[in-house]
């Protein structure tokens, strides 16, 4: 049963084949999308364009919507599926730098791959910066090493934390954090749009 | 700021962009990643020029136990990312060299930010175990708990961050 790598069914060499596709793929739809610019994303966190907002959060709903189908047809193994362990602490700070550096460069990492590719230089400065911060990262690890590992809490998904399953508690609060997000971030910019402040 | 070709409504977008994350989640057995490259990329780099280094250093030394830094998965799609957006952007004759920025503010002070900020997001990806991609993509369709508190914690940094940038992007 897939996922066809995890589960033996495809040779490494093919797995990354198809990863090379499976990248152009999301470089292309990121670019469609509008998301290889800063001028689509930083607006975000002025709220005055929510098209991260409505990209990421139709992308969730959508791949959940196929792991429960596909899962629920017992095409996919999901738990054989890697996902992200939680890390409560380091999620926490780590995420409040991630967004100080976003509003900063203007991009995230895949976006700034995009940008990079489509001629803005801004982007692959980005792109290099990032190369600075991994490094950056390696020299102090030593001293952070027991705050980047604390609060650990392994694959935590809501479930686990609230009961229920993947077919009922996760995919149905998944889905209503969701919309609920994006009717947030739409009043905030219809607001904003119209006082036409926040310049 | 004329473009030939309009954007893709981003809800369709949304759609096409999860559908390809489903198609990694069931032939790569994980999701779409960036970060990651950056951080083999990086410790690849390093090894270079300095080999020891990689190899005594805590967090690099486990990208060495393929040989290389770069035989990965995460690497090779990233490479297509780039692609990927070229490919896109060449078709709708929306390659241009530019430096996306408010009007009349200046270019070294957008590309030191834009350094920084991308040395700044790296940074905070080793902590997060990957960024919106690898990370809150990736995690938010895994059902993950943590990955909410990443995207939540981004959406709050951003924010309140925002008022000291504000001139970078006062037209956008």
């Amino acid at each position: 049963m897939p996922p066809l790598f995890a589960n033996g069914l495809i040779s490494n060499g093919l797995n990354l084949f198809i990863g090379l596709f499976i990248g152009i793929a999301f470089g292309f739809v990121l670019e469609r999308s509008g998301l290889g610019t800063a001028r689509n994303i930083a607006p975000t966190f002025y709220f005055r364009k929510i098209i991260v907002e409505q990209v990421m959060i139709s992308a969730v709903v959508t791949a959940t919507t196929w792991v429960v189908i596909f899962s629920l047809l017992g095409w996919i193994d999901f738990s054989k599926v890697f996902i992200p362990a939680t890390y409560v602490w380091p999620y926490l700070v780590g995420g409040v730098l991630f967004g100080i550096g976003m509003v900063m460069g203007g991009y995230c990492p895949g976006t700034s791959v995009v940008a990079s590719a489509t001629g803005r230089i801004d982007g692959a400065v980005f792109a290099v910066g990032m190369v600075a911060g991994m490094w950056a990262y390696y020299e102090v690890y030593n001293a952070i090493q027991s705050f980047a590992n604390s609060g650990y809490a392994g694959r935590f998904t809501w479930s686990k934390l609230l009961g229920g399953d993947m077919f009922s508690t996760s995919y149905i609060i998944t889905v209503i954090l969701g919309i609920s997000i994006l009717a947030f971030m739409g009043y905030m910019r219809n607001i904003t749009l119209k006082k036409g402040d926040n310049r | 700021m004329e473009e030939k070709e309009k954007y893709l409504n981003p809800y369709i977008g949304g759609f096409l962009l999860g559908t390809v994350l489903f198609v990694a989640f069931f032939i790569a057995s994980e999701g779409v990643g960036i970060s990651g490259a950056f951080a083999r990329i990086t410790a690849q780099l390093i090894y270079l020029v300095d080999p020891f280094y990689t190899k005594n250093n805590a967090y690099t030394v486990h990208y060495l136990y393929t040989g290389n830094a770069l035989a990965n998965w995460l690497v090779v799609e990233t490479f297509g990312v780039f692609l990927g957006g070229y490919l896109s952007a060449a078709l709708a004759g929306r390659i241009k060299q530019r430096v996306e920025k408010a009007e009349g503010y200046p270019v070294a002070s957008r590309l030191l930010f834009a350094f920084l900020g991308g040395a700044l997001v790296a940074f905070a990806t080793r902590l997060t175990r990957g960024c919106t991609s690898g990370q809150a993509l990736d995690g938010i369709s895994g059902f993950s708990v943590g990955a909410w508190i990443f995207m939540f914690s981004v959406f709050a940094g951003g924010m309140l961050a925002s008022v000291f940038f504000r001139k970078q992007w006062k037209d956008v």
